[in-house]
């Protein structure tokens, strides 16, 4: 008898995956997507790769950071100076800037090898403490008024495919790293960290990994953000509002799911155009609602809410364990 | 030599007001192992509560204490009660804790914009800026008013936790809660109750803070993280550590001045947070459980 290792990639899974990318990118070809709908649907891509990225931090290992603004904001100047520059094209400026992101988080997470309630305070005070030296490095980021880089209607318009581009790449990055031995690691330490070290997996190496790599995807998103607006300003780009809202979009799909902050983004996305366009004053008081109850009631968000009701629609009262770790 | 006084006095009559942010803090996660986010929310609070009472019913913010007391206390009761009881325990309940007490500071926040506009307030009071000479340096009746209060505040407390069955009954449940419940102390009502009390410092931290500085619905989030740095900074629990890590955070603040450019002042905090929890995890004076 001889024991099977379960296939990396599901081929189904990954069939659906290449199905559902394919049809997104055809979709304004499809639809004649006006160009609100058009634009709207490329910020919501930006949305999605945020919120999964953060996921990594966030839900593959249990560090809940509030203080991501920082690497979307490194990303998205370091993005915007290289385009003002002329130096190299915009692809390449993202992924540059999107370095420098992981870069900076990478040099300011072995500062903080922490863990739980520490870890998140501290996030808060990185994301603060970046905001302030990049407001006032008026040469970098010129200050509150801010960077206006040269608009160009036609990259705004290719940037839905580069941002379908980004999510496809963060999706399949998310799963890979659930079914691979590394998210078993990330399983581990979010579950036990003395256990997870007396087995030969080591919370800070994997920590300061994850860190750089989800900071560097935010870095990246932040580039994309700065070519979309084509104006980038530091107290928005590193702002607490933006922090709040990679940790809202993650809780309201499920923090720790695969894919269940993509569906957060969307919803993020729709609430604020939708709805709080013509209820500003209420945005915060109902995000914070919406924290409360998801936690109160279902922790693992949407994702949690739909399994909930697949099961009972399929009349499956004791679902099997397997079934729902598949699931997500 | 003036300005060093000048700084040094200072720095003692802020560190007074930041131990009082601290001890509520510290005491919720000493019991409950549950930092309270909505800290920050419950400080912003106790400040707009006793600019009401000033404002409206002409009541002077320090008459105005115990209400702001009762009600933060009572604030801090229903958020125990209604939704902190109801997480999981131990290191799974963590980020769940963080998360849902992040969302009540959010609510706090929009309620204050809705109630108050995100304008800058004031309490002034007709003593508002007065000052007498103390140590050949002018300092106002308002700050030495708060010091006074912040130096009450710990001996009460202290008293609390070492004089009575009550505060007996808070200190065994943080050293282990399981024993308590089998010699018949009803650990659900000591939770509760430390909630409430370490709310009701928050509050009390606010209203102080709101007789010295400007504030609006933002207001908290760096005293939040300035409360973090002392509880750490003063290890868990100690009432004099707290006190001593508060006048360390103060000094450094205000002494930065002197060599820091006064917008990079705001980050001091966070920098002190880095250094104590890479070079000292577990405080300047070790760990002792509430006592």
């Amino acid at each position: 008898m001889t024991l099977r290792w379960p296939a990396l990639v599901p081929p189904r899974a990954a069939g659906a995956f290449a199905a559902a990318v394919a049809a997104l990118a055809a979709l304004p070809a499809l639809l004649d997507l006006s160009a609100y709908t058009h634009n709207l649907v490329t910020l919501t891509f930006l949305m999605v790769a945020g919120a999964l990225a953060w996921n990594w931090m966030g839900g593959f290992v249990g560090q809940v950071s509030f203080g991501h603004a920082a690497m979307f904001g490194v990303g998205g100047f370091v993005a915007a100076r290289l385009l003002l520059a002329g130096a190299v094209p915009a692809p390449i400026a993202w992924l540059l800037g999107g370095a420098a992101a992981g870069v900076f988080a990478l040099g300011a997470h072995p500062t903080l090898r922490l863990r739980g309630p520490y870890f998140s305070i501290a996030t808060i005070g990185l994301g603060e403490a970046t905001r302030l030296l990049f407001t006032y490095w008026e040469d970098f980021t010129g200050g509150s008024s801010g960077l206006s880089l040269p608009i160009d209607p036609d990259l705004k318009f290719r940037l839905y495919w580069w941002g379908l581009a980004l999510v496809a790449l963060v999706a399949a990055a998310s799963f890979l790293i659930r079914r691979s031995a590394l998210g078993l690691q990330l399983l581990a330490i979010k579950a036990d960290v003395d256990a997870a070290a007396d087995v030969g997996v080591s919370a800070t190496f994997h920590q300061d990994l994850v860190f750089a790599l989800s900071g560097a995807v935010v870095g990246v998103t932040g580039g994309l953000w700065a070519s979309y607006f084509s104006f980038i300003e530091p107290n928005d780009m590193f702002g607490f509002d933006r922090s709040i809202g990679f940790v809202l979009m993650a809780v309201i799909g499920g923090v720790g799911t695969v894919l269940g902050p993509a569906l957060g983004a969307v919803i993020f996305v729709l609430l604020r155009q939708y709805l709080l366009a013509s209820y500003p004053q209420l945005y915060l008081g109902l995000y914070g609602t919406l924290l409360v109850l998801i936690i109160l009631f279902e922790p693992l968000g949407l994702t949690g809410l739909l399994l909930r009701l697949w099961r009972r629609a399929a009349r499956r009262p004791e679902p099997a364990p397997a079934a729902a770790g598949g699931g997500r | 030599m003036a300005r060093f006084v000048d700084l040094a006095v200072s720095a003692v009559l802020l560190a007074g007001l930041y131990a009082t942010m601290a001890y509520g803090l510290g005491l919720i996660y000493g019991v409950l192992r549950v930092v309270n986010l909505a800290h920050g929310g419950v400080i912003m609070a106790g400040a707009y509560l006793g600019w009401v009472l000033h404002e409206r019913l002409g009541i002077d913010p320090y008459l105005s204490i115990p209400v702001v007391l009762a009600s933060s206390f009572g604030l801090g009761v229903v958020t125990y009660r209604l939704l902190v009881r109801h997480l999981p325990r131990g290191p799974a309940g963590g980020p769940a804790s963080l998360l849902l007490l992040f969302g009540v500071w959010l609510v706090l926040r929009n309620a204050a914009y809705l109630l108050f506009t995100g304008n800058d307030q004031a309490i002034r009071t007709a003593y508002s800026t007065r000052s007498i000479a103390l140590l050949g340096s002018q300092v106002s009746v308002n700050r030495l008013a708060v010091l006074g209060i912040a130096v009450l505040t710990p001996v009460l407390l202290h008293l609390l936790l070492t004089r009575t069955y009550l505060g007996r009954a808070i200190r065994a449940v943080a050293q282990n809660a399981d024993s308590c419940a089998l010699v018949g102390v009803d650990v659900e009502r000591i939770y509760t109750l430390t909630f409430g009390i370490g709310t009701a410092l928050a509050g009390l931290a606010g209203l102080l803070s709101a007789t010295l500085f400007s504030f609006n619905p933002g207001f908290g989030s760096g005293e939040l993280l300035k409360s973090f740095v002392v509880v750490v900074l003063g290890g868990l629990g100690s009432v004099l550590g707290t006190g001593a890590a508060a006048l360390i955070l103060a000094v450094v603040e205000v002494f930065a001045i002197l060599v820091l450019p006064s917008y990079l002042t705001a980050a001091v905090g966070f920098v002190m947070l880095v250094l104590v929890l890479v070079l000292r995890p577990g405080g300047l004076f070790g760990h002792r459980i509430l006592g």
